[in-house]
């Protein structure tokens, strides 16, 4: 039988995101899939369909503090978050890291899951910044990328090739319902299936299983 | 050790907290927990935080349709989603169901887990009003009333004493920090902590120490 595609359309904004990421790199080995890292924009999916992040209801802010702390040590990934990260996450884009990491997909992809951890890690583990150019630089050291290949990335992000890739990753994520992120879409039955969530991957197994 | 007391604060409108009221009827048999039944208004904590019920964005409601679905298969709850019901999400109330839901939590308390059952069950599984003064009979004999104690409880609903229960548990989860529904609060290391919504199970039985079998105990789960 053939391996399930399995779809993950993320931004590495969204602290969710990374659970579902490491939760789904752990199996990949282990699942019958054909796991997919599909760099997405958060807040483009936001714009399209009107959606504002959880954040934003100062209820849901101040549990997501917990909330994120629990889950993180669960799921045995170092997530942290502390209240000044709502005006980080309002006040920065990620654009500029998704277009570098979407410019890693298209020219080298085995760099994406290494890439795509260590800006987590700078923005949602160590709380630095990750729209100023040094400190994309930093994330592309630490990944293992060469200072030659990092400077070719960065001359490709303002490019039409790479605005256009991130683009419609992000329109394809809509199409198949995204409204937020994590979104896994997998595919079986000759259909996608979206699953919305970090919390959504023991359904995922359970429907695969069946599927 | 004493028991571990977790608290779910529900409304009979939701169709997430069945998932969770359900889970946690099998799991008071298994882990070591006092599990309190709460009946409080979801529409009185939507209103104190400013939040909306996720259906109102319109992808969301898409995405909500299967994802019941799928969510109640697997937690095996009869719970069915179709189009129509967020028009009845939206304008019917669940009020009065939640009042004589209370009125039972005040007398006779055996009673509230069927009660709440079968409210769901007329819901969000036959789809049929729950509003109407004869759609409460008509759950309140499901769930094994007498026609005497019915109308004795239908006499109270109107109370003053029923309606500031009603609105001191709904007040209680507001406090708890409870934005939407369900709402589980587990004291423990002195202190309540709120877990929202129907998946977060197996956190809380991470946390307090539990081990977590998937959502129907009985049965094997997925390969995890």
């Amino acid at each position: 039988m053939g391996r399930t595609l399995v779809e993950l359309f993320y931004d590495v904004v969204s602290p969710y995101s990374w659970l579902g990421f490491e939760v789904l790199c752990r199996y990949q080995h282990i699942w019958n899939i054909d796991l997919r890292f599909r760099p997405a924009f958060l807040g483009g999916i936001m714009q399209a369909t009107g959606n504002k992040p959880p954040a934003m209801l100062p209820k849901r802010a101040e549990y997501m503090l917990k909330d994120i702390e629990r889950m993180g040590k669960y799921y045995q990934v170092p997530v942290t978050i502390s209240a000044d990260d709502f005006q980080r996450i309002f006040g920065k884009s990620s654009l500029g890291a998704m277009r570098f990491i979407t410019a890693i997909d298209m020219t080298q992809p085995k760099y994406l899951e290494p890439l795509s951890r260590e800006f987590w890690m700078r923005f949602w583990s160590q709380h630095e910044d990750i729209s100023q150019l040094e400190s994309i630089v930093a994330v592309a050291g630490q990944a293992g990328l060469s200072s030659e290949f990092t400077q070719k990335l960065l001359d490709m992000i303002s490019s039409p090739e790479v605005k256009n890739r991130l683009k419609e990753t992000t329109e394809e994520a809509i199409k198949y319902g995204a409204f937020g992120m994590p979104a896994v879409v997998a595919h079986f039955n000759g259909k996608p299936h979206l699953f919305f969530g970090s919390d959504r991957l023991e359904l995922l197994a359970n429907v695969i299983e069946l599927g």
